[in-house]
């Protein structure tokens, strides 16, 4: 029995345009998290491989082991602070190389038309019906453990999600009177392209590249968990929590729970992120 | 239109989703195949992954895959065993893939069957709820989706067995049990794990299917003529919801099969999923092709599914209109 | 020069300000709405409406026109507070319960809304959207079956039987808003409340069911609240009009009364605002201004920001209703033409 009355509407819009705190504390997290890694040679209190089998598996807060310790006695903290560089950087290499593939995909599409674009967009649906862990997996199968194969298969895997927009905002603009001015005009297909659709795209694109960047972060922990991802001595999240398995069975769950905690933070962080930029590309498109 | 005419053009739509399908399962099945030449070198030296094998063997592999014949002909021997259920011989097992997987089809089914339930009910329940009361349950609801959607299965699943099964003993760590009572006993962690990305998912896309439903005047409407509160939400919410609500569903089965891998994995499971982990490590590569081509064929099985249902949910969705 | 329709009964000559008496369709009475963070939505509001009666209800949007409506219902914005008095045929509205207002619709007062195809659900079938309010309150399905049929047949939709089982999409807008009236009529109520039942059709397909609402309200001897911006639409269909504006009632008269001799200078202004066939009117004039709602109007007279009569007096308080010919107007210089 509601109905919706213009001042309460007012109100609310006015409210959606200050920052949110749940976006604030996102990015400081993301910053928090990106200093650690990059200076974790500085920052980290113990080296994240030395070994001490007296102080295995130390709970929280206990002396110089701020998080605790693992089952060979790593300081836990030290080695999410090193972990935090494969971890982020991995998902980064994915979002950057799907977003340069389904860039080049989706203007291909676009600008080839016909069946050219009929062929593109149905392989694009396949490759959407490899759920992309399993994906990474089949690659893994024949490559063998390591992460430069499973960072080019989720590249590929993701890579429909940005061809799509990309090629239905290509063909929309396309469409648009002053492109065929420009066409008129002399100036060559390519250079239209990069001047005048990309811009057009980056605001979407930047919105979902967030979201598939914690896509990313899981698939690639979730492979490192399965021992598929990361090989030893490299460590990420993911591979912390796959050595702590046997720690969790004896009731000594944190040096895994912490590093899984982590994990969940910085996806819930980045979802956020990406959601508000979303959020406000759309705000600004209902606007003009 | 005539009844007759809308029948047979309603035939030939069905026919058209399903070829398209099945073109999507041939296509991808031609990938899964070629995986193995992609590999630089031998493909059997990658496969086999220095286990020793005698060259017998090693010529027996050689003609399993067709590498002694062109990639057409082998992929076609390949796709033929295949249709015929026969996806070849495990490298590891040493028995065949088909029963391989059958076995444990009973864990895995059932996994994925019960925490789909979980997820479904569980999700469409707080999405309605939350759009109907609004607010402050609104807000913690959409608190609790947006965590659990970020949630990766592999944390939760460390997170449930600890809390639940070492720390408070109220659920098995490992194993699947053996009886039905005892079976969903062993299988209710890993479901409640595994279905809470599924449930995050789902209240979510319910909760906005269901607010821009609950805001729709012909809601207003019903309840201006005296309809009751329980028979406007289910006559004029859900029912008006539910076609974005299956395609969601339709799209959640996918994962949640990839997700056996990792919960199955955590909790000591022998199914398919840890039989993908293990073949995977192992190389083991007909079990895993054989798992990624049902794996393929159950997305495009259910999404077709879901595709052919929508005209009967919503009927503007017009028969014969775009394919997508 | 004052033009006397014939069809205005003399008893409504003189329109009266007060509740009315117990047997009305509608009583609204002094009624004045408030959101919960306190902004003001309606004040002091009154509307009568008499058995078998047509009564316009006229104003720019956001001038409260519709809210006034849907309260005759209780269907109030979430968390408004509402004092004064609603009767909808002997049942006090403001105090009934769930189960009371639920049972007030069902059986008393029906609601037609602006635009037919957001009224009806389009996943479901016509039929089911004509019988849904006869099924809420119980009425045997064959019986149902039969009546919708009937309805149908009366709001002239040919082929009834294969009409309830067609889907909404498959009909045009006036088709549609024939079907509304035929649900709204289904359960014989005596109030129908109409809001802007015309604004989103073709104008051909307007005076058809314009025709067909007067048609239909008269044959089910009905009272009917119309609820309009078009000042000449509702001068020209019904007994009495009201003029809102600014969530209050700045005059009541006849039908007829309005076009001779408007009394309030709103109500002159929007009679020029708009273009007029029957009139010989030249010039269209605009309002200055903006509409308001009633929480940022000024004080005093709500339209004197507006107003070209507007003196320092009007500032001080609320204008009360003075007759001034046929009218009651809430205007201390009634009738006055600007200068």
């Amino acid at each position: 029995m509601t109905l919706t009355i213009p001042a309460l509407r007012a109100r609310s819009a006015r409210r959606r345009r200050r920052r949110p705190l749940a976006v604030s504390l996102a990015v400081a997290f993301l910053i928090l998290l990106t200093v650690a890694g990059l200076l974790a040679p500085v920052l980290a209190p113990h080296s994240p491989d030395a070994t001490s089998l007296l102080n295995s598996l130390l709970p929280p807060g206990a002396g110089e082991h701020w998080l605790g310790t693992d089952s060979t006695g790593r300081d836990v903290l030290s080695r999410i602070m090193y972990g935090a560089r494969l971890s982020l950087l991995a998902p980064l290499g994915v979002v950057l190389l799907s977003g340069v593939l389904g860039i080049a995909i989706g203007l291909l599409a676009a600008r080839a038309g016909g069946w050219a674009d009929a062929v593109i967009s149905r392989g694009m649906d396949i490759v959407f019906a490899f759920p992309s862990l399993l994906l990474a997996m089949l690659v893994v199968a024949v490559t063998g453990p390591g992460l430069t194969a499973p960072i080019c298969a989720l590249a590929v895997s993701y890579t429909p999600f940005v061809g799509r927009v990309v090629r239905s905002v290509a063909i929309q603009e396309g469409a648009r009177p002053y492109m065929e001015s420009y066409r008129v005009m002399g100036f060559g297909v390519l250079w239209v392209t990069l001047r005048h659709l990309l811009p057009n795209v980056m605001p979407v694109l930047i919105a979902q590249s967030a979201l598939a960047f914690g896509y990313a972060l899981v698939d690639l922990a979730s492979l490192s968990y399965l021992g598929l991802g990361v090989r030893p001595p490299d460590a990420d999240w993911g591979s912390m929590i796959s050595q702590a398995r046997s720690a969790i069975l004896q009731g000594e769950p944190w040096s895994g729970l912490l590093p899984g905690l982590v994990v969940l933070l910085t996806v819930v962080s980045v979802n956020v992120l990406g959601e508000h930029i979303g959020g406000s590309i759309a705000g600004k498109r209902e606007g003009s | 239109m005539k009844p007759t005419q809308r029948r047979r053009t309603f035939a030939g739509w069905i026919g058209r989703r399903a070829l398209g399908g099945v073109l999507t399962v041939l296509i991808a099945s031609i990938l899964i195949y070629g995986a193995l030449r992609l590999v630089p070198g031998d493909p059997v030296l990658a496969v086999t992954g220095g286990r020793r094998l005698t060259p017998e063997q090693i010529e027996a592999l050689r003609h399993r895959y067709g590498l002694d014949r062109g990639f057409a002909q082998g992929y076609l021997a390949w796709i033929g065993d295949a249709l015929r259920l026969d996806l070849g011989t495990s490298l590891n097992y040493q028995t065949g893939v088909t029963s391989l997987i059958a076995d444990r089809l009973g864990v895995s089914g059932l996994l994925i069957l019960y925490s789909a339930l979980l997820a479904i009910v569980s999700g469409s329940a707080v999405a309605l709820v939350s759009a109907v009361k609004g607010g402050p349950v609104n807000r913690v609801a959409g608190i609790a989706a947006a965590v659990t959607t970020a949630t990766p299965t592999f944390v939760s699943a460390i997170g449930l067995l600890a809390l639940f099964s070492v720390g408070l003993g109220w659920f098995p760590a490992t194993g699947a049990g053996t009886g039905l009572a005892d079976r969903l006993w062993h299988l209710t962690l890993p479901a409640v794990a595994m279905a809470l990305v599924a449930f995050g998912v789902l209240a979510r896309v319910g909760n906005a299917a269901f607010t821009e439903e609950l805001r729709r005047e012909h809601v207003e409407v019903a309840r201006s003529r005296g309809v009751g509160g329980a028979a406007v939400i289910g006559r004029h919410v859900v029912r008006n919801a539910l076609a974005p609500m299956l395609t969601i569903v339709g799209l959640l089965f996918a994962s949640l099969f990839v997700g056996t891998a990792v919960v199955e994995t955590a909790f000591g499971l022998d199914g398919v999923g840890s039989l993908l982990v293990g073949s995977v490590s192992r190389r083991d590569f007909p079990v895993v092709q054989g798992i990624a081509l049902i794996a393929v064929l159950l997305f495009v099985v259910i999404n077709t599914l879901v595709d052919l249902a929508m005209p009967f949910i919503d009927p503007r969705v017009t028969v014969g209109g775009p394919s997508r | 020069m004052r033009v006397l329709a014939k069809k205005t009964p003399a008893r409504r000559e003189a329109p009266d300000g007060g509740a009315g008496d117990r047997r009305d369709a509608l009583g609204v009475s002094g009624l004045s709405l408030t959101l919960g963070t306190g902004v003001p939505l309606l004040a002091d509001v009154t509307v009568r409406v008499g058995r078998g009666e047509t009564v316009g209800l006229v104003g720019e949007s956001g001038s409260g026109k519709s809210l006034t409506a849907r309260t005759a219902l209780g269907m109030l914005p979430r968390g408004a507070r509402a004092t004064g008095e609603v009767t909808v045929a002997d049942v006090d509205v403001l105090a009934a319960g769930r189960r009371r207002l639920r049972e007030l619709r069902r059986t008393r007062a029906s609601m037609i809304f602006q635009d037919p195809r957001a009224s009806i659900n389009p996943v479901r079938r016509i039929g089911d959207y004509l019988t849904e309010g006869l099924r809420a309150r119980g009425v045997p399905a064959r019986a149902v079956a039969g009546r919708a049929l009937e309805l149908l047949d009366q709001v002239g939709i040919r082929d009834p039987g294969g009409a309830l089982r067609c889907f909404p999409h498959e009909f045009s807008g006036g088709m549609l808003q024939r079907v509304v009236i035929a649900g709204a009529l289904s359960t014989e109520p005596e109030l129908l409340l109409a809001d802007e039942p015309t604004t989103a059709l073709d104008v051909t397909t307007q005076a058809e069911v314009i025709a067909l609402l007067k048609d239909m309200q008269r044959a089910h001897g009905t009272g009917m609240l119309f609820v309009t911006h078009d000042l000449d639409l509702a001068a020209a269909i019904c007994d009495r009009v009201y003029v809102m504006y600014a969530g209050r009632i700045v005059e009541e008269s006849t039908g007829s009364g309005l076009f001779g001799a408007p009394a309030h200078p709103y109500t002159r202004a929007l009679l020029e605002a708009s273009p007029s066939v029957h009139g010989d009117r030249v010039a269209i004039r605009a309002i200055a201004g903006r509409p308001r709602s009633l929480a940022d109007s000024p004080t005093g007279c709500s339209f004197r920001d507006r107003c070209p009569l507007a003196g320092d007096d009007c500032a001080e308080t609320v204008p009360a209703h003075r007759p001034h010919g046929q009218s009651l107007a809430a205007c201390l210089r009634p009738g006055q033409v600007t200068p």
